[in-house]
Protein backbone atom coordinates (compact mmCIF):
# COMPACT_ATOMS: atom_id res chain seq x y z
CA UNK A 1 0.00 0.00 0.00
CA UNK A 2 1.52 3.32 -1.04
CA UNK A 3 1.69 6.35 1.20
CA UNK A 4 0.12 9.71 0.63
CA UNK A 5 2.17 12.59 -0.78
CA UNK A 6 1.55 16.30 -1.06
CA UNK A 7 1.80 17.50 -4.66
CA UNK A 8 2.33 21.11 -5.65
CA UNK A 9 -0.35 22.17 -8.10
CA UNK A 10 1.29 23.24 -11.38
CA UNK A 11 -1.79 24.97 -12.69
CA UNK A 12 -2.83 28.62 -12.42
CA UNK A 13 -6.50 29.47 -12.08
CA UNK A 14 -8.08 31.62 -14.71
CA UNK A 15 -8.51 35.22 -13.54
CA UNK A 16 -11.22 35.59 -16.19
CA UNK A 17 -13.42 33.19 -14.26
CA UNK A 18 -14.12 35.96 -11.77
CA UNK A 19 -14.89 38.53 -14.45
CA UNK A 20 -17.23 36.12 -16.19
CA UNK A 21 -19.49 35.95 -13.15
CA UNK A 22 -20.25 39.66 -13.30
CA UNK A 23 -23.57 40.55 -14.87
CA UNK A 24 -24.99 43.70 -16.32
CA UNK A 25 -28.71 44.13 -16.69
CA UNK A 26 -29.72 45.15 -20.19
CA UNK A 27 -33.11 46.62 -20.99
CA UNK A 28 -34.15 45.34 -24.40
CA UNK A 29 -37.27 47.46 -24.68
CA UNK A 30 -35.81 50.28 -26.76
CA UNK A 31 -33.48 47.92 -28.59
CA UNK A 32 -30.02 46.65 -27.77
CA UNK A 33 -26.86 48.50 -28.58
CA UNK A 34 -24.81 46.10 -30.66
CA UNK A 35 -21.02 46.27 -30.85
CA UNK A 36 -19.06 44.63 -33.65
CA UNK A 37 -15.33 43.92 -33.43
CA UNK A 38 -13.91 42.91 -36.81
CA UNK A 39 -10.62 41.11 -36.15
CA UNK A 40 -9.55 41.76 -39.78
CA UNK A 41 -9.39 38.09 -40.69
CA UNK A 42 -10.34 37.26 -44.23
CA UNK A 43 -14.14 37.13 -44.53
CA UNK A 44 -14.67 38.47 -41.00
CA UNK A 45 -16.46 41.50 -42.43
CA UNK A 46 -18.84 39.32 -44.44
CA UNK A 47 -19.50 36.97 -41.54
CA UNK A 48 -20.25 39.85 -39.18
CA UNK A 49 -22.56 41.51 -41.68
CA UNK A 50 -24.63 38.35 -41.89
CA UNK A 51 -24.70 37.99 -38.12
CA UNK A 52 -25.88 41.58 -37.63
CA UNK A 53 -28.64 41.00 -40.15
CA UNK A 54 -29.63 37.84 -38.30
CA UNK A 55 -29.71 39.59 -34.93
CA UNK A 56 -31.82 42.42 -36.34
CA UNK A 57 -34.30 39.88 -37.65
CA UNK A 58 -35.02 38.51 -34.18
CA UNK A 59 -34.25 41.36 -31.76
CA UNK A 60 -34.82 45.11 -31.67
CA UNK A 61 -31.48 46.81 -32.33
CA UNK A 62 -31.14 50.46 -31.36
CA UNK A 63 -27.61 50.99 -32.68
CA UNK A 64 -24.64 49.21 -34.19
CA UNK A 65 -21.06 50.35 -33.60
CA UNK A 66 -18.66 48.48 -35.86
CA UNK A 67 -14.91 48.68 -35.23
CA UNK A 68 -11.97 46.90 -36.84
CA UNK A 69 -8.57 46.16 -35.34
CA UNK A 70 -5.52 46.50 -37.54
CA UNK A 71 -3.81 43.23 -36.76
CA UNK A 72 -5.31 39.78 -36.86
CA UNK A 73 -2.81 38.53 -34.35
CA UNK A 74 -2.64 41.28 -31.76
CA UNK A 75 -5.24 42.09 -29.09
CA UNK A 76 -7.62 44.95 -29.74
CA UNK A 77 -6.14 48.22 -28.48
CA UNK A 78 -7.58 49.90 -25.41
CA UNK A 79 -9.35 52.69 -27.31
CA UNK A 80 -11.37 50.18 -29.32
CA UNK A 81 -12.27 48.16 -26.23
CA UNK A 82 -13.20 51.32 -24.29
CA UNK A 83 -15.51 52.46 -27.06
CA UNK A 84 -17.18 49.06 -27.30
CA UNK A 85 -17.74 49.02 -23.55
CA UNK A 86 -19.19 52.53 -23.62
CA UNK A 87 -21.43 52.16 -26.65
CA UNK A 88 -22.52 48.52 -26.62
CA UNK A 89 -24.69 46.20 -24.62
CA UNK A 90 -23.46 43.14 -26.50
CA UNK A 91 -20.32 42.69 -28.60
CA UNK A 92 -19.88 40.20 -31.40
CA UNK A 93 -16.42 39.45 -32.74
CA UNK A 94 -15.28 37.21 -35.56
CA UNK A 95 -13.01 34.21 -35.81
CA UNK A 96 -13.38 33.67 -39.54
CA UNK A 97 -10.70 31.01 -40.05
CA UNK B 1 6.93 24.98 9.41
CA UNK B 2 9.04 25.66 6.32
CA UNK B 3 8.43 28.65 4.06
CA UNK B 4 7.25 26.29 1.33
CA UNK B 5 4.89 24.42 3.66
CA UNK B 6 3.32 27.75 4.60
CA UNK B 7 2.79 28.67 0.93
CA UNK B 8 1.20 25.30 0.27
CA UNK B 9 -1.49 26.03 2.82
CA UNK B 10 -3.02 28.54 0.42
CA UNK B 11 -6.24 27.28 -1.20
CA UNK B 12 -5.50 25.36 -4.38
CA UNK B 13 -1.72 25.41 -3.94
CA UNK B 14 -1.34 21.72 -3.20
CA UNK B 15 -3.20 18.47 -3.32
CA UNK B 16 -2.77 15.30 -1.29
CA UNK B 17 -2.59 12.18 -3.40
CA UNK B 18 -1.66 8.55 -3.45
CA UNK B 19 2.13 8.52 -3.68
CA UNK B 20 2.36 5.66 -6.14
CA UNK B 21 4.03 6.78 -9.40
CA UNK B 22 1.27 5.42 -11.59
CA UNK B 23 -1.42 6.89 -9.37
CA UNK B 24 0.18 10.34 -9.51
CA UNK B 25 0.40 10.15 -13.28
CA UNK B 26 -3.20 9.04 -13.54
CA UNK B 27 -4.14 12.06 -11.44
CA UNK B 28 -2.05 14.36 -13.67
CA UNK B 29 -3.83 13.03 -16.75
CA UNK B 30 -7.22 13.36 -15.08
CA UNK B 31 -6.49 16.97 -14.14
CA UNK B 32 -5.21 17.74 -17.64
CA UNK B 33 -1.85 18.92 -16.30
CA UNK B 34 0.48 17.07 -18.62
CA UNK B 35 1.76 16.97 -22.18
CA UNK B 36 0.74 13.33 -22.63
CA UNK B 37 4.00 11.86 -21.39
CA UNK B 38 4.56 10.56 -17.85
CA UNK B 39 5.78 13.21 -15.42
CA UNK B 40 7.95 13.26 -12.34
CA UNK B 41 5.57 13.73 -9.39
CA UNK B 42 5.85 17.36 -8.17
CA UNK B 43 6.15 16.47 -4.52
CA UNK B 44 6.76 19.07 -1.86
CA UNK B 45 10.33 17.81 -1.38
CA UNK B 46 11.21 17.94 -5.09
CA UNK B 47 9.71 21.41 -5.48
CA UNK B 48 11.61 22.58 -2.41
CA UNK B 49 14.86 21.40 -3.99
CA UNK B 50 14.01 23.22 -7.23
CA UNK B 51 13.29 26.45 -5.37
CA UNK B 52 16.72 26.35 -3.76
CA UNK B 53 17.85 27.89 -7.05
CA UNK B 54 15.34 30.74 -6.98
CA UNK B 55 16.22 34.08 -5.40
CA UNK B 56 12.79 35.64 -6.04
CA UNK B 57 9.76 35.52 -3.75
CA UNK B 58 8.25 32.12 -4.45
CA UNK B 59 4.63 33.28 -4.46
CA UNK B 60 4.98 36.47 -6.49
CA UNK B 61 4.32 36.20 -10.24
CA UNK B 62 7.29 36.81 -12.53
CA UNK B 63 4.92 36.96 -15.51
CA UNK B 64 1.39 36.29 -16.62
CA UNK B 65 1.10 33.67 -19.33
CA UNK B 66 -1.58 34.05 -22.01
CA UNK B 67 -4.12 33.14 -23.18
CA UNK B 68 -5.37 32.38 -19.66
CA UNK B 69 -3.11 35.08 -18.20
CA UNK B 70 -2.28 32.70 -15.39
CA UNK B 71 0.18 33.99 -12.84
CA UNK B 72 3.56 32.33 -13.25
CA UNK B 73 4.88 32.21 -9.70
CA UNK B 74 8.19 30.49 -9.00
CA UNK B 75 6.18 27.97 -6.97
CA UNK B 76 4.05 26.92 -9.93
CA UNK B 77 6.99 27.08 -12.31
CA UNK B 78 8.98 24.83 -9.98
CA UNK B 79 6.19 22.27 -9.99
CA UNK B 80 6.22 22.25 -13.79
CA UNK B 81 10.02 22.03 -13.85
CA UNK B 82 9.92 19.00 -11.55
CA UNK B 83 7.27 17.36 -13.72
CA UNK B 84 9.44 17.89 -16.82
CA UNK B 85 12.48 16.26 -15.24
CA UNK B 86 14.60 19.38 -14.72
CA UNK B 87 17.53 19.43 -12.36
CA UNK B 88 17.18 22.19 -9.74
CA UNK B 89 20.18 24.07 -11.17
CA UNK B 90 18.26 24.53 -14.42
CA UNK B 91 15.64 26.66 -12.69
CA UNK B 92 17.21 30.15 -13.18
CA UNK B 93 17.49 29.62 -16.93
CA UNK B 94 13.94 28.26 -17.09
CA UNK B 95 12.54 31.22 -15.21
CA UNK B 96 14.46 33.62 -17.48
CA UNK B 97 13.01 31.99 -20.59
CA UNK B 98 9.47 32.31 -19.22
CA UNK B 99 10.01 35.99 -18.37
CA UNK B 100 11.44 36.71 -21.82
CA UNK B 101 8.65 35.04 -23.77
CA UNK B 102 6.05 36.99 -21.81
CA UNK B 103 7.46 40.34 -22.90
CA UNK B 104 5.04 42.22 -25.13
CA UNK B 105 7.03 42.22 -28.42
CA UNK B 106 6.89 38.42 -28.64
CA UNK B 107 3.07 38.51 -28.66
CA UNK B 108 2.82 35.25 -26.75
CA UNK B 109 -0.95 35.53 -26.78
CA UNK B 110 -0.91 35.22 -30.55
CA UNK B 111 1.84 32.60 -30.58
CA UNK B 112 -0.09 30.44 -28.11
CA UNK B 113 -3.59 30.81 -29.50
CA UNK B 114 -3.12 30.97 -33.27
CA UNK B 115 -4.09 28.33 -35.80
CA UNK B 116 -0.45 28.61 -37.02
CA UNK B 117 1.95 25.94 -35.74
CA UNK B 118 4.51 28.23 -34.09
CA UNK B 119 6.08 27.73 -30.67
CA UNK B 120 8.55 29.77 -28.64
CA UNK B 121 12.08 28.78 -29.66
CA UNK B 122 14.68 29.53 -26.96
CA UNK B 123 18.33 30.05 -27.95
CA UNK B 124 20.73 30.17 -25.01
CA UNK B 125 24.01 32.07 -25.08
CA UNK B 126 26.83 32.68 -22.64
CA UNK B 127 28.62 30.80 -19.89
CA UNK B 128 25.49 29.33 -18.33
CA UNK B 129 24.77 27.46 -21.56
CA UNK B 130 28.07 25.66 -21.12
CA UNK B 131 27.66 25.27 -17.35
CA UNK B 132 24.34 23.47 -17.85
CA UNK B 133 25.56 21.54 -20.90
CA UNK B 134 22.85 22.91 -23.17
CA UNK B 135 23.55 21.20 -26.47
CA UNK B 136 24.68 23.52 -29.28
CA UNK B 137 26.38 20.92 -31.45
CA UNK B 138 25.42 17.69 -33.18
CA UNK B 139 21.68 17.03 -33.07
CA UNK B 140 21.14 20.23 -31.06
CA UNK B 141 17.41 20.21 -31.79
CA UNK B 142 17.13 16.47 -31.23
CA UNK B 143 17.13 14.12 -28.26
CA UNK B 144 19.90 13.15 -25.91
CA UNK B 145 20.66 16.19 -23.77
CA UNK B 146 18.89 16.57 -20.48
CA UNK B 147 19.00 20.38 -20.31
CA UNK B 148 17.56 20.88 -23.80
CA UNK B 149 14.91 18.23 -23.32
CA UNK B 150 13.76 19.01 -19.81
CA UNK B 151 13.93 22.83 -19.78
CA UNK B 152 12.16 22.91 -23.12
CA UNK B 153 9.53 20.53 -21.80
CA UNK B 154 9.12 22.55 -18.61
CA UNK B 155 8.43 25.62 -20.74
CA UNK B 156 5.71 23.77 -22.61
CA UNK B 157 4.17 22.50 -19.37
CA UNK B 158 4.03 26.07 -18.05
CA UNK B 159 2.44 27.25 -21.30
CA UNK B 160 -0.17 24.52 -20.87
CA UNK B 161 -0.77 24.52 -17.13
CA UNK B 162 -0.31 28.20 -16.32
CA UNK B 163 -1.01 29.78 -19.70
CA UNK B 164 -3.92 27.54 -20.58
CA UNK B 165 -2.66 26.66 -24.07
CA UNK B 166 -4.82 23.57 -24.01
CA UNK B 167 -5.16 22.04 -27.48
CA UNK B 168 -8.42 23.05 -29.15
CA UNK B 169 -9.32 25.30 -26.19
CA UNK B 170 -6.50 27.82 -25.70
CA UNK B 171 -4.18 26.57 -28.44
CA UNK B 172 -6.07 26.50 -31.72
CA UNK B 173 -3.16 25.31 -33.86
CA UNK B 174 -4.36 23.40 -36.90
CA UNK B 175 -1.46 20.95 -36.74
CA UNK B 176 0.49 21.62 -33.58
CA UNK B 177 4.17 20.82 -33.90
CA UNK B 178 6.90 18.60 -32.43
CA UNK B 179 8.40 21.92 -31.30
CA UNK B 180 5.48 22.17 -28.85
CA UNK B 181 7.05 19.43 -26.75
CA UNK B 182 10.47 21.04 -26.34
CA UNK B 183 12.26 23.73 -28.35
CA UNK B 184 15.46 24.94 -26.69
CA UNK B 185 19.06 24.96 -27.88
CA UNK B 186 22.28 26.87 -27.32
CA UNK B 187 24.28 28.73 -29.93
CA UNK B 188 27.52 27.01 -30.86
CA UNK B 189 29.67 29.98 -29.92
CA UNK B 190 32.89 27.95 -30.01
CA UNK B 191 32.40 27.10 -33.68
CA UNK B 192 30.99 30.45 -34.78
CA UNK B 193 33.14 32.83 -36.81
CA UNK B 194 31.00 35.76 -35.70
CA UNK B 195 30.03 37.40 -32.46
CA UNK B 196 27.38 35.51 -30.49
CA UNK B 197 23.71 36.27 -30.96
CA UNK B 198 23.27 37.89 -27.55
CA UNK B 199 26.23 40.22 -28.15
CA UNK B 200 24.87 41.23 -31.53
CA UNK B 201 21.62 42.03 -29.74
CA UNK B 202 23.30 44.39 -27.31
CA UNK B 203 24.37 42.36 -24.30
CA UNK B 204 27.92 41.97 -22.92
CA UNK B 205 29.79 38.89 -24.06
CA UNK B 206 30.11 37.68 -20.46
CA UNK B 207 26.34 37.74 -20.02
CA UNK B 208 24.25 34.61 -20.17
CA UNK B 209 21.06 35.18 -22.08
CA UNK B 210 18.11 33.75 -23.89
CA UNK B 211 16.66 34.87 -27.19
CA UNK B 212 13.08 33.76 -27.70
CA UNK B 213 11.48 33.60 -31.15
CA UNK B 214 7.86 32.77 -32.06
CA UNK B 215 8.98 30.20 -34.57
CA UNK B 216 8.05 27.38 -36.86
CA UNK B 217 10.13 24.21 -36.89
CA UNK B 218 13.42 24.51 -38.72
CA UNK B 219 13.60 23.66 -42.41
CA UNK B 220 16.84 22.13 -43.63
CA UNK B 221 19.10 23.76 -46.24
CA UNK B 222 21.30 21.13 -47.85
CA UNK B 223 24.26 22.52 -49.77
CA UNK B 224 27.15 20.11 -50.21
CA UNK B 225 28.33 21.53 -53.50
CA UNK B 226 28.90 25.27 -53.16
CA UNK B 227 32.56 26.07 -52.83
CA UNK B 228 32.23 29.60 -51.48
CA UNK B 229 30.08 31.70 -49.21
CA UNK B 230 28.05 33.30 -51.97
CA UNK B 231 26.99 29.87 -53.13
CA UNK B 232 25.89 28.85 -49.64
CA UNK B 233 23.99 32.10 -49.18
CA UNK B 234 22.30 31.67 -52.56
CA UNK B 235 21.02 28.25 -51.51
CA UNK B 236 19.81 29.56 -48.15
CA UNK B 237 18.06 32.49 -49.83
CA UNK B 238 16.38 30.10 -52.23
CA UNK B 239 14.97 28.18 -49.27
CA UNK B 240 13.66 31.19 -47.36
CA UNK B 241 10.96 32.61 -49.60
CA UNK B 242 7.87 30.44 -49.92
CA UNK B 243 4.27 31.25 -50.79
CA UNK B 244 2.76 29.92 -47.56
CA UNK B 245 5.04 31.79 -45.17
CA UNK B 246 3.62 34.31 -42.70
CA UNK B 247 6.85 36.28 -42.85
CA UNK B 248 6.32 37.57 -46.37
CA UNK B 249 3.36 39.63 -45.12
CA UNK B 250 4.81 40.96 -41.84
CA UNK B 251 7.76 43.00 -40.60
CA UNK B 252 8.98 39.74 -39.18
CA UNK B 253 12.39 38.70 -37.90
CA UNK B 254 12.99 35.11 -39.04
CA UNK B 255 16.08 33.09 -38.18
CA UNK B 256 18.80 31.60 -40.35
CA UNK B 257 20.73 28.87 -38.57
CA UNK B 258 24.08 28.18 -40.13
CA UNK B 259 25.88 24.97 -39.45
CA UNK B 260 29.50 25.67 -38.50
CA UNK B 261 30.86 24.51 -41.87
CA UNK B 262 28.54 26.75 -43.83
CA UNK B 263 29.21 29.62 -41.42
CA UNK B 264 32.96 29.35 -41.97
CA UNK B 265 32.52 29.31 -45.74
CA UNK B 266 30.32 32.40 -45.60
CA UNK B 267 32.49 34.24 -43.08
CA UNK B 268 35.52 33.90 -45.37
CA UNK B 269 34.02 36.62 -47.55
CA UNK B 270 31.06 38.11 -45.66
CA UNK B 271 30.60 39.85 -42.36
CA UNK B 272 27.39 38.87 -40.62
CA UNK B 273 25.79 42.17 -41.66
CA UNK B 274 26.86 41.58 -45.29
CA UNK B 275 25.45 38.07 -45.20
CA UNK B 276 22.14 39.47 -43.96
CA UNK B 277 22.05 42.02 -46.77
CA UNK B 278 22.72 39.32 -49.35
CA UNK B 279 20.00 37.10 -47.96
CA UNK B 280 17.45 39.93 -47.71
CA UNK B 281 18.07 40.92 -51.32
CA UNK B 282 18.02 37.39 -52.73
CA UNK B 283 15.32 35.69 -50.64
CA UNK B 284 12.49 36.83 -52.87
CA UNK B 285 9.29 35.37 -54.16
CA UNK B 286 7.72 36.48 -57.45
CA UNK B 287 4.15 37.65 -56.92
CA UNK B 288 3.17 35.29 -59.72
CA UNK B 289 3.84 32.34 -57.38
CA UNK B 290 0.83 33.36 -55.29
CA UNK B 291 -2.77 32.55 -56.02
CA UNK B 292 -4.97 35.19 -57.63
CA UNK B 293 -7.03 35.54 -54.46
CA UNK B 294 -3.98 35.96 -52.27
CA UNK B 295 -2.73 38.69 -54.56
CA UNK B 296 -6.08 40.47 -54.48
CA UNK B 297 -6.85 40.06 -50.79
CA UNK B 298 -3.46 40.11 -49.10
CA UNK B 299 -0.70 41.45 -51.33
CA UNK B 300 -2.64 44.46 -52.57
CA UNK B 301 -3.87 45.23 -49.04
CA UNK B 302 -0.63 44.63 -47.14
CA UNK B 303 1.65 46.30 -49.67
CA UNK B 304 -0.79 48.88 -51.04
CA UNK B 305 1.95 51.50 -51.45
CA UNK B 306 4.36 49.29 -53.42
CA UNK B 307 2.18 46.61 -55.00
CA UNK B 308 -1.24 48.13 -55.60
CA UNK B 309 -1.21 46.70 -59.12
CA UNK B 310 1.46 44.00 -59.03
CA UNK B 311 2.98 42.25 -62.02
CA UNK B 312 3.88 38.54 -61.81
CA UNK B 313 7.61 39.35 -61.69
CA UNK B 314 7.30 41.85 -58.86
CA UNK B 315 8.80 40.37 -55.72
CA UNK B 316 7.90 39.79 -52.10
CA UNK B 317 10.69 39.48 -49.56
CA UNK B 318 11.18 36.73 -46.98
CA UNK B 319 12.42 39.44 -44.63
CA UNK B 320 11.61 43.10 -45.19
CA UNK B 321 14.87 44.63 -43.92
CA UNK B 322 18.34 43.08 -43.71
CA UNK B 323 18.76 44.13 -40.09
CA UNK B 324 15.62 42.21 -39.16
CA UNK B 325 17.14 38.86 -40.06
CA UNK B 326 18.63 36.82 -37.23
CA UNK B 327 21.63 34.56 -37.83
CA UNK B 328 22.85 32.03 -35.29
CA UNK B 329 25.46 29.29 -35.62
CA UNK B 330 24.20 25.99 -34.28
CA UNK B 331 24.89 22.33 -34.96
CA UNK B 332 27.74 19.96 -35.66
CA UNK B 333 29.69 18.81 -38.68
CA UNK B 334 27.96 18.65 -42.03
CA UNK B 335 27.19 20.98 -44.89
CA UNK B 336 23.75 21.99 -43.72
CA UNK B 337 22.02 25.14 -42.54
CA UNK B 338 18.39 25.71 -41.65
CA UNK B 339 15.73 28.36 -41.98
CA UNK B 340 13.26 29.07 -39.20
CA UNK B 341 10.21 31.08 -40.33
CA UNK B 342 8.17 32.83 -37.66
CA UNK B 343 4.55 33.47 -36.78
CA UNK B 344 5.00 36.89 -38.42
CA UNK B 345 3.19 38.99 -35.81
CA UNK B 346 5.97 38.45 -33.30
CA UNK B 347 9.36 39.93 -32.56
CA UNK B 348 12.27 38.16 -30.87
CA UNK B 349 13.13 39.04 -27.29
CA UNK B 350 16.62 38.78 -25.79
CA UNK B 351 17.04 38.92 -22.04
CA UNK B 352 20.08 38.55 -19.81
CA UNK B 353 20.28 36.27 -16.80
CA UNK B 354 20.39 38.49 -13.71
CA UNK B 355 20.07 37.92 -10.01
CA UNK B 356 17.23 39.53 -8.08
CA UNK B 357 19.43 42.54 -7.28
CA UNK B 358 20.10 43.17 -10.98
CA UNK B 359 23.63 41.80 -11.34
CA UNK B 360 24.61 39.78 -14.40
CA UNK B 361 24.80 36.19 -13.20
CA UNK B 362 28.14 34.44 -13.65
CA UNK B 363 26.75 31.04 -12.76
CA UNK B 364 23.47 29.44 -11.75
CA UNK B 365 25.07 29.04 -8.32
CA UNK B 366 24.54 32.81 -7.94
CA UNK B 367 20.85 32.03 -7.45
CA UNK B 368 21.31 29.38 -4.81
CA UNK B 369 19.86 30.19 -1.41
CA UNK B 370 22.54 30.09 1.28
Amino acid sequence: MSSKVRLVVPEAPSPQTVAATETRAVAIGAGIRLGILDNSKGNADHLLKFIVEGVKAVLPVASVVSLRKDSVSLPAPADILDRLVAESDYVITAMAD
Amino acid sequence: MSALAQLLQAPGASIDADGDFDAVNALVMEKGWGDGLPVVPPTEARVAAMLEYCDRPWDQPVAKIPPRWGEATPLRLAANAVMAGCEPRYFPLYLLAIEAMCEEPLNLYGVQATTHLCAPLVIVNGPVARELNVNAGHNAFGPGHKANASIGRAIRLALLNIGGAIPALGDMSTFGSPAKYSYLVAENEAESPWEPLHVERGLPREASAVTVIGAECLHNVNDHESLDGEGVLTTIAGTMATAGSNDIYYKAQPLVIMGPEHARAVAAHFSKAEAKRFLQQHATLPVGRLSRDNIERRVKVTFKDRLSNPKPDDVLYAVQRAEDLLIAVIGGAGKHSAFVPTFGATLPVTRALKTADGRLAQSVEDFRRR
